[in-house]
């Protein structure tokens, strides 16, 4: 190629521009690259071709180059219909300037724009994100503020049932106090009253006598007042607890009508007290359930002068009991028949003047009912008679329970580690049984010291929880026995009760732990759970010749956690008592070459061993002798013969609990 | 400009980002100059002087880009510092008008406007008219503002405003501000488009006028 051929080829695709301008800025002369650029623009003005708002720097531009050399000026044009850039140099030329434009490459430029929109739209980010940060800021601080103000709303309510409760207990101890000490003069003035009356100091005359007949009324309401606020006062305090005793219906029916007789001093009234037949025995609070029949009846013949006064005893399905009574007196007006049953309410009638009453008999009585387990209700209408209806379980809830826990207790539950709890407060036994039960304990449920020393005799615990403050047991005694005897000595003993100078005590006389009421849960079942560890989960080792009966132990302790060592050698046996320390020896009475006796010589001469318990399974008829000295020196002591399997199981499960050897809790959470 | 303002452009032309930032938090802030007077006569000032700059040719485009981006940094740093008022319960659109390439004078009200108290949404550089109609449809605001650096630009905003006045009736008020309105002649005969030109407090009490939070308007006029 020529270079003639060349430069038109080239200038074809400069992207350069030349032109030239006069002083008014108008365009003289284009070269013809750049008229294929920006155009035929001779004539117009340069700034008119200046992308909008860029006016004002073409022009600055002519001033600059028709005034010297000029360097460096960008200048964005519209070419070909698009905004371009140049860098202009320019130089002044006649009147005017000349220009030369180097294109600043698009790209650049392109990516500068994109570069500043992407930051200004970050920054929005930013600031949205700020705002967020802001927000959430001011949220933690009023959640903050709100957290504070329950927290003292927290304080000031707990303040202010601190103060309540103080208030409620001062009222009930004034109440019980200056009821207590109103029952003395009463008395006096009673007995002083009747020993006139009995005339033991002179005859009376007709006044004397009348005036001395109202001083003994007038101080037995008082009497009467005083019991029942005593009574009520106790029921508030909570302090009443229940005497449950099983007792047939007929017995008490038949000792209210003994009762109620001397007061039916009306001859147009009868007095009825009847059972329906075939009624269940009960298993409540007796004294309970006569004083609120008493209650009715003694109601019931105040305000009838007409009819009958009927008390029936009827079942009322679902282990309940309804006792019912019913007069033909005044009756109570639908308005009236739940105030009743408030402190102090009498319904004002002419026959109320009449009769004397506390105001607190229904009061009491409707709180004795829900102690019972029960409810007691009304129906009356005016001038027609009432129906006072007592309704309570025939087995008092808490009789039925403990019945139930102790009915469990019966049968040692394999699955689960027992443990004695010596506690003579119902309520406080469900509370160990909801825990412990929960958790992969039995419950054995001791009420007295004396159950537990039976308990003992039959189960080997995995722990013991004893109240030693049992009213009038010797539980200093027994926490001492069972810390002195050396079948029970290691298992531990859990000290709980309510008074914390106890602690001392208990302690010195090797209580484990000691524990103030309340119970807390939780820590109940970690704590016990900690105790038992020392004996839960260990090893069981059998020494037998027989494989089928090693076999047989294997298989019954399986999954509950306990590892099985055997062997058939009583000198390996031993061997392995001393190393693996195992909770207790299963130990055949007859081995090759040798007896139990030999193995347990050994055993009982060696501390690591001695206290191992060991149970002697023998095929063997044993001569007294040997029974004697095995009975002594063993925990148990079972026949192999003529057992089937099943029993053989089940005796070897008895003797292992026996041991103390509960199987290992299977699952319960803290087991 | 102030003597802060001037060696902040400096670090900005230097392209030193640090010292700019520097400046702004320790020069300014810390010494207990106010956030919007960073905002206003800091980075606002300075940021009127590189246009100028340009302008007259001592500077190029990618200086201006350079700038700018420090700009936007120190102006991101210095808003957590804002105190913060009381929301006012009241909504502004901020917006450049169409073609309007420069959105730092809208960035910097929006900054003063929200920690005033006000509900901002930023909408950014050159928003086409239809697009802003569209955004003030589907979820109205309680005032508009428009954002005019460019002379060139002033008719677009004659146009936007007409245009806004027709789609969503006379009563929402707008706000234009901006360098360019800063010596322009009224633009439409409208009592409810404010003009505002002067300080951050100057923008936030016009504002809050137009959006009747206040009886007082600020230093702005209303067009006739």
């Amino acid at each position: 190629m020529s270079a003639d051929g060349a430069i038109p080829a080239a200038t074809a695709l400069s992207l350069e521009v030349m032109l030239a301008c006069d002083r008014e800025g108008r365009i003289t002369w284009l070269g013809d690259r750049s008229r294929a650029l920006l155009g035929d623009v001779v004539g117009r003005d340069l700034a008119a071709l200046a992308v909008p708002g860029t006016e004002d720097k073409a022009r600055a531009l002519l001033r600059a180059a028709g005034a010297s050399p000029a360097d460096g000026w960008e200048l964005s044009l519209i070419a070909r219909g698009a905004p371009s850039t140049w860098t202009f140099r320019g130089a002044p030329h006649e009147s005017g300037c000349v220009l030369v434009g180097i294109p600043v490459p698009g790209a650049y430029e392109r990516a500068l724009r994109q570069a500043a929109e992407a930051t200004s739209e970050i920054v929005t980010l930013h600031r949205d994100a700020e705002k967020t940060n802001a927000e959430l800021r001011a949220l933690t601080t009023e959640l903050g503020e709100s957290n504070r103000g329950l927290v003292s709303l927290h304080a000031e309510l707990d303040d202010k049932n601190a103060v309540l409760r103080r208030n409620y207990d001062v009222k009930t101890r004034v109440i019980a106090n200056v009821s207590h000490e109103f029952r003395t003069p009463i008395n006096s003035i009673l007995g002083l009253t009747q020993l006139l009356l009995d005339r033991l100091d002179g005859e009376l005359n007709g006044e004397q006598e009348k005036q001395l007949r109202f001083i003994r009324t007038s101080a037995s309401a008082l009497s009467e007042l005083v019991n029942d606020l005593l009574d009520l006062s106790r029921l508030e305090s909570g302090k009443e607890q229940l005497r449950a005793s099983a007792f047939a219906v007929e017995d008490l029916l038949s000792s209210l009508r003994g009762m109620m007789r001397p007061l039916v001093t009306n001859d147009a009234v009868e007095l009825v007290i009847e059972a329906a037949p075939g009624l269940a025995p009960l298993d409540t609070d007796q004294g309970k359930v006569a004083q609120v029949l008493r209650n009715l009846l003694s109601n019931a013949l105040r305000f009838t002068e007409n009819g009958e006064v009927r008390l029936r005893a009827t079942p009322a399905g679902e282990g309940r009991i309804a006792f019912s009574v019913h007069d033909t007196g005044v009756g109570i007006s639908p308005d009236d028949q739940e105030r009743i049953f408030d402190e102090f309410v009498q319904i004002d009638s002419e026959l109320q003047r009449k009769t004397a009453g506390t105001g607190l008999g229904l009061a009491l009585s409707r709180r004795l009912a829900s102690l019972l387990g029960g409810s007691l209700t009304v129906e009356s209408e005016l001038g027609r008679g009432s129906t006072f209806t007592l309704t309570i379980p025939t087995v008092h809830e808490e009789v039925a329970e403990m019945m139930s826990i102790e009915r469990k207790a019966d049968r040692l539950d394999p699955t689960r580690a027992p443990v004695l709890v010596i506690e003579d407060d119902r309520q406080t036994m469900f509370l160990y049984e909801r825990y412990l039960s929960t958790s992969g304990f039995q419950v054995i449920p001791a009420r007295t010291v004396d159950d537990a020393r039976k308990a003992l005799l039959r189960v080997q615990p995995a722990a013991v929880v004893l109240d030693v403050m049992l009213e009038g047991e010797a539980t200093w005694q027994f926490l001492t026995e069972l810390k002195e005897s050396p079948k029970t000595r290691d298992i531990p003993l859990m000290v709980v009760t309510v008074m914390d100078r106890a602690q001392q005590r208990a302690r010195a006389l090797g209580a484990d732990e000691f524990w103030l009421k309340p119970i807390d849960g939780e820590r109940l079942i970690r704590k016990v759970g900690e105790l038992c560890k020392r004996v839960r989960g260990g090893k069981v080792l059998v020494i037998d010749d027989d494989e089928a009966a090693r076999y047989l132990v294997r298989r019954l302790l399986d999954g509950t956690g306990f590892e099985v060592l055997d062997t058939a050698d009583g000198v390996e046996g031993v061997r392995l008592a001393r190393e693996a320390a195992p909770q207790v020896i299963l130990l055949d009475f007859v081995l090759r070459g040798e007896t139990a006796f030999d193995v347990l010589d050994e055993l009982r001469s060696d501390p690591r061993t001695r206290s191992i318990p060991v149970i002697i399974q023998t095929s063997k008829q044993l001569d007294p002798g040997e029974r004697e000295r095995l009975a002594r020196e063993t925990t148990a002591i079972l026949a192999k013969d003529s057992l089937s399997r099943e029993v053989a199981i089940t005796r070897i499960r008895e003797a292992l609990l026996a041991a103390g050897v509960g199987p290992a809790t299977s699952g319960g959470k803290n087991g | 400009m102030s003597a802060l303002a001037t060696r902040f452009l400096d670090a900005q032309l230097a392209g030193d980002r640090r010292e700019a930032l520097r400046l702004a938090l320790e020069e300014g802030l810390a010494r207990g100059a106010k956030p919007e007077d960073i905002h206003m006569f800091v980075v606002g000032a300075s940021q009127r002087e590189i246009g100028r700059l340009w302008q007259e040719n001592r500077i190029t485009v990618a200086e201006e880009h350079q700038a700018t981006a420090i700009s936007q940094v120190v102006l991101a740093h210095v808003f957590p510092h804002f105190a913060r008022s009381p929301r006012l319960g009241r909504s502004v659109l901020v917006a450049c008008v169409e073609g309007e390439l420069h959105d730092m004078a809208a960035r910097i009200a929006s900054d003063i406007l929200d920690a005033a108290g006000f509900d901002v949404r930023f909408l950014g550089a050159s928003v086409p008219t239809d697009e802003l109609l569209k955004m003030l449809r589907a979820k109205p605001v309680d005032a508009l503002a428009l954002s005019v650096t460019m002379t060139f630009h002033l008719s677009m905003v004659r146009q936007a405003v007409a245009a806004v006045r027709a789609a969503c009736g006379p009563g929402l008020p707008i706000l234009v501000g901006g360098e360019a309105v800063v010596a322009t002649p009224p633009l439409s005969p409208d009592d409810r488009v404010f003009i505002s030109r002067g300080s951050a407090r100057d923008l936030v009490r016009t504002l809050r006028f137009a959006v009747g939070l206040s009886e007082v308007s600020g230093e702005e006029e209303v067009m006739t």
